[in-house]
């Protein structure tokens, strides 16, 4: 089967392009040629009502910027013809959350708020990127301003469709990243991770996620939503090519004071020089969900999907016979407090990260008459937010107050350094366990439908119960596709490290992908792909 | 009538003199710049953009809280979100430390005029940025950015103050101390020195602490003598009349003279501080610490202090000459090609130097007349190669001309005539041109020698060596 470029990973796409077989503004009409044949109809902040064709169509992108990327692309095929180095992503498909500024568009976080904002200045991600040879396709739909795990909340409507179901979300906050890497829209997106935003979905739409260590990116740029949690990471097709955009993309910034002042890894860009020997842990906190019952407050407990099981088990299975060392029963306690801790810490930095948004210096304004200055910022925010950002607002503003904040922000805190402490006994050099990494399920489940959650904030925020810890420890995490369940949904599993130990722990994930090159559901392609190559 | 205590403590915010913004990398100081002209994403609060602290922010304070004998200069400090909304408070929060400042405790020995010195002790010293400033006109709200992201010093004082006076000299103190670490320009009118004053009454002999109001917007030394005191009165008959002091913020009003109220104290906003989570730990380490103090040079009241006793100057020349850093250096230099001479170099400075200073309105560092010009004037003054007016002159004449003395006295032929034989035939010239004055001396009217001095001082510009003259005179004179 010859694929379109548009369903190639990155790494192969520069390496036909250094061979001059293709060329960069080649890539990009691929591109635009699958874009017109599965996106639909574009997201607007209009009144939305769900038409039945919109079920079919991903509707990744708030905003396209095909011109900007057909100038990329032929300054590519300039410095190609010109014997230059055209850069190491050169004229590879980009899409970026819209929660990245990029100069001289528009950057809306997926709000009302922020709907006509036109950015003045570049994300250091996006720049790096972009300089690496990168072809910006466009700014992908997200949850408002990251806030979910659905894409549902986004102020532009329709919501991104899964791929492989479009009747079933894509996954969220970074789910149009997911949908147009999955759906051959773009070859690479640029996501966040603040709960774990890159990485489920990625799992649900069957492609990379990879959030880096807290630190490795700068995150200037990047439209806050919880400071002390959120990273820039990659979603790719393969693990080749998130090692590759994250090498690009790494690295001290003098703009961003919490950027680790540590090298890049060269062996990002050549993962497959060696192949250590590695010690994975599996750990049972990560195969049930345990979760306070929002009723009573009592722990319940119910184990992760079956199938999803089973695809970690064999995944251990294959790295065991490829030689690594599985090390069973690695004690996560703290695992089932990572969702709780993290609904305190991140609506606190998200209340004061929104104190912004008045209405005053850019961004909507309320048009109408008010009485005095209160009104305006009443009103503005009234209309500007969606309903997410308004819970959050409201549930920060409450136990970061003067009178809860010990009971709440403090504990959560106290929390988050125990779950870290988990993962610090389960890496340490000199411990019981001596984990290189962590293999997990990346969700509990597959996609699920769009509808089905949305509105039930508690039971939302339980998908990100496995993706979490990471973000509250700061350690890297990756989530690679592992098969299709019975429905034909993609399953994704998960890699934890230690912290900046990116490399290694994406040598494991490549093993896996090694181990599982001629299984059969590498070759199914996403329903709206398949349609669109039989020409439906 | 009751005798009343009065208890003043001082909250103070020091803009620092640093070239950039403490978190971007703007010009700080926008004194007479047009609005809206010294600002970027960062000090605007554009979305996504971060604070990256600028170090030399932090090596002014540090020099600051050794200077107020700070008992910690804490080796790890935080900053903190102070979240609340106003027009120009761009991001909706004020980054500041909070209960993890960079120093505490300490104090300044204030020396009074009346000899005595108040201990002020200092409660903590942090860093924070200032926010922008909002110009109401036409029922319109304007807001400039462009003070958003200046580096400030919040410093409070213990409650250590017993009158207004006591608080201007406080002030006072603190301004000569910031300019002389140059750390701030320490300009009140200016707002590079802003004070909040807290003010409360006791009966005298007590030691409980009533409730206090606090007084904001005073804008030079002066005001905050005067609304101090009028608050002390106004809390005085308040008290008198058996009425509660409320906890009241009041505002001064510079042209009225009055305090208005601006609010009730129980109103006041929760911040909801918590950790700025866009920053690191703010580290001083004892490397770095080490390396700021190279810097540190000796207080101004250390200084005094040891020109009274290594120079035997009198208080009131020592207290002149530490006013400002460079004048003291100004002094020592000077004092180093003379030695021994400090009262004949203190009078130069005191009578001449600064009178120079004031009319060019620069510091003494700024003079093109170097400590080294001076000495070797005052050098050929006492020496007698040149007389004291020459030598005055000649101060004025190196300003200007930027020479050295020694080539203007060569080139103008300013040496003083002392060539006894050359002086008696002038001063013979003098007394035949002048048969009236000689003999009204003659009949006993002796004070006529000055005029005869001075027919001599101009036949020779003002050259002739004046004792000598005299003696030649009163020689001829009485024949
Ligand atoms: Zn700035």
């Amino acid at each position: 089967m010859r694929q379109a470029l548009c369903d190639l990973p990155g790494h192969e796409l520069v390496k036909r392009l250094r061979r001059k077989e293709i060329s960069a503004v080649e890539i990009l009409e691929s591109v635009r040629g699958r874009i017109e044949a599965v996106e639909g109809r574009a997201p607007t902040t209009e009144p939305y009502s769900a038409q039945p064709a919109d079920l079919e169509r991903v509707h990744a992108y708030i905003t396209l910027s095909l011109d900007r990327a057909r100038q990329q692309a032929e300054a590519i095929d300039r410095a190609l013809a010109a014997g230059e180095d055209p850069g190491p992503l050169a004229g590879v498909p980009l899409a970026v959350k819209d929660i990245f500024c990029v100069r001289g568009t528009r950057s809306t976080a997926a709000s009302r708020i922020l709907q006509d904002f036109i950015s003045p200045y570049s994300a250091t991600p996006v720049a790096r990127l972009e300089q690496a040879g990168a072809l910006t396709i466009g700014k992908v739909n997200l949850d408002e301003f990251t806030f979910g795990s659905s894409n549902e909340s986004s102020a532009f409507l329709p919501p991104p469709g899964n791929p492989w179901d479009p009747r079933r979300v894509p996954g969220g906050s970074s789910g149009g990243s997911a949908a147009a890497v999955a759906a051959g829209e773009a070859t690479i997106s640029l996501g966040t991770d603040t709960s774990g935003s890159i990485r489920q979905p990625a799992a649900y739409c069957g492609v990379v996620g990879l959030k880096p260590t807290y630190g490795r990116v700068s995150r200037y740029g990047l439209i806050a939503f919880a400071s002390s949690l959120d990273c820039p990471g990659p979603v790719t097709r393969d693990v080749t090519d998130a090692a590759l955009a994250l090498k690009v993309m790494a690295g001290p910034d003098p703009r961003d004071a919490t950027a680790a002042n540590l090298p890049v890894p060269e062996a990002l860009g050549d993962l497959d020089q060696s192949a250590p020997k590695l010690r994975i842990g599996l750990s049972p906190d990560y195969f049930r969900l345990q979760y306070p019952e929002p009723s009573t407050g009592g722990l319940s407990e119910r184990p992760v999907d079956p199938e999803i099981e089973a695809a970690v088990r064999r995944a251990a299975d294959l790295l065991s016979d490829a030689g690594h060392t599985i090390v069973e029963n690695v004690p996560m306690p703290n695992t089932r407090y990572g969702v709780p801790a993290y609904f305190v810490i991140s609506r606190v930095e998200a209340a004061s990260n929104l104190h912004r948004y008045d209405g005053v210096k850019y961004g909507y304004r309320y048009p109408g008459e008010v009485a005095d200055l209160r009104e305006l910022y009443r009103r503005t925010r009234g209309v500007g937010f969606g309903l997410q950002p308004k819970l959050r607002i409201l549930m920060g503003m409450y136990v970061s107050g003067e009178e809860y904040e010990k009971d709440y922000y403090q504990r959560a805190l106290r929390v988050r350094t125990l779950i870290r402490r988990d993962f610090e006994r389960a890496f340490d050099p000199h411990g019981d366990f001596r984990l290189d990494c962590l293999l997990t399920p990346t969700t509990p489940s597959t996609a699920f439908e769009i509808g089905a959650l949305y509105g039930d904030t508690v039971s939302m925020q339980y998908v990100d119960l496995l993706t979490v810890p990471a973000d509250h420890a700061g350690v890297p995490a990756v989530s690679i596709p592992a098969g299709l369940d019975g429905r034909g949904l993609p399953i994704g599993i998960q890699f934890i490290g230690p912290d900046f130990s990116e490399v290694r722990m994406l040598q494991a994930a490549r093993a896996f992908e090694q181990a599982t090159e001629g299984d059969e559901w590498r070759r199914i392609q996403p329903r709206v792909v398949a349609a669109a190559s039989a020409g439906v | 009538m009751t005798d009343f205590e009065i208890i003043v403590g001082l909250e103070t915010h020091i803009q620092l003199n640093t070239r950039s913004k403490i978190f971007c990398s703007c010009k700080a100081d926008s004194w007479g710049d047009p609005p809206n002209t010294n600002i970027c994403p960062v000090c605007t609060g554009l979305p996504g953009v971060l604070p990256v602290l600028n170090r030399t922010v932090v090596e002014k304070a540090v020099l600051l809280a050794v200077a107020m004998h700070a008992e910690s200069v804490q080796p790890i400090s935080y900053f903190a979100r102070k979240n609340y909304f106003y027009p120009d408070l761009p991001k909706g929060y004020q980054i500041s430390q909070y209960d993890e400042p960079l120093a505490r405790g300490g104090y300044l020995d204030v020396p009074m005029p009346d000899g005595a010195v108040r201990r002020v002790t200092i409660q903590k010293l942090h860093l924070e940025e200032d926010a922008g400033k909002t110009v109401r006109a036409k029922g319109r709200r304007l807001i400039d950015f462009n003070r958003c992201g200046v580096p400030l010093i919040e410093m409070v004082t213990g409650p250590d103050l017993r009158s207004a006076d006591e608080a201007a000299q406080y002030l006072i103190r603190l301004r000569q101390l910031l300019r002389w670490l140059e750390i701030s320009e320490a300009d009140m009118e200016k707002g590079h020195l802003r004070c909040d004053a807290n003010v409360s009454i006791r009966p005298m002999g007590l030691n409980y602490l009533n409730p206090k109001t606090e007084i904001k917007n005073v804008n030079s030394i002066d005001a905050v003598r005067q609304a101090i005191q009028t608050e002390v009165e106004r809390q005085k008959r308040e008290v008198s009349a058996g009425r509660p002091i409320e906890a009241w913020t009041l505002e001064w009003d510079e042209d009225l003279g009055a305090l208005h109220k601006m609010r009730s104290k129980e109103t006041e906003a929760d911040y909801r501080y918590f950790r700025e989570p866009d920053l690191l730990p703010l580290l001083v380490d004892s490397g770095m610490r080490k390396r700021i103090l190279g810097a540190m040079v000796e207080l101004p009241l250390e200084r005094r202090a040891r020109f009274v006793m290594q120079y035997e100057l009198p208080e009131y020349d020592a207290e002149i000459l530490t006013e400002e850093r460079s004048l003291s250096e100004y002094f020592e230099a000077t004092l180093t090609a003379r030695p021994g001479e400090a009262k004949t170099i203190s009078n130069w400075m005191m009578n001449d130097v600064m009178r120079m200073l004031r009319e060019r309105s620069v510091t003494a560092s700024r003079l093109r007349l170097r400590p080294e010009h001076l000495a070797a004037i005052i050098g050929m003054v006492e020496g007698k190669l040149i007389t004291t007016n020459t030598g005055k002159e000649l101060l004025e004449k190196v300003e200007e001309s930027g020479r050295a003395p020694a080539d203007i006295v060569a080139a103008e032929g300013l040496s003083q005539v002392s060539d006894d034989s050359r002086l008696r035939s002038l001063a013979e010239e003098v007394v035949a041109e002048s048969p009236d004055q000689l003999k009204a001396y003659r009949n006993g009217k002796t004070s006529l020698i000055g005029w005869f001095v001075g027919q001599v001082m101009r036949k020779t510009g003002g050259k002739a060596e004046p004792q000598r003259t005299r003696a030649i005179l009163e020689d001829l004179l009485s024949e």
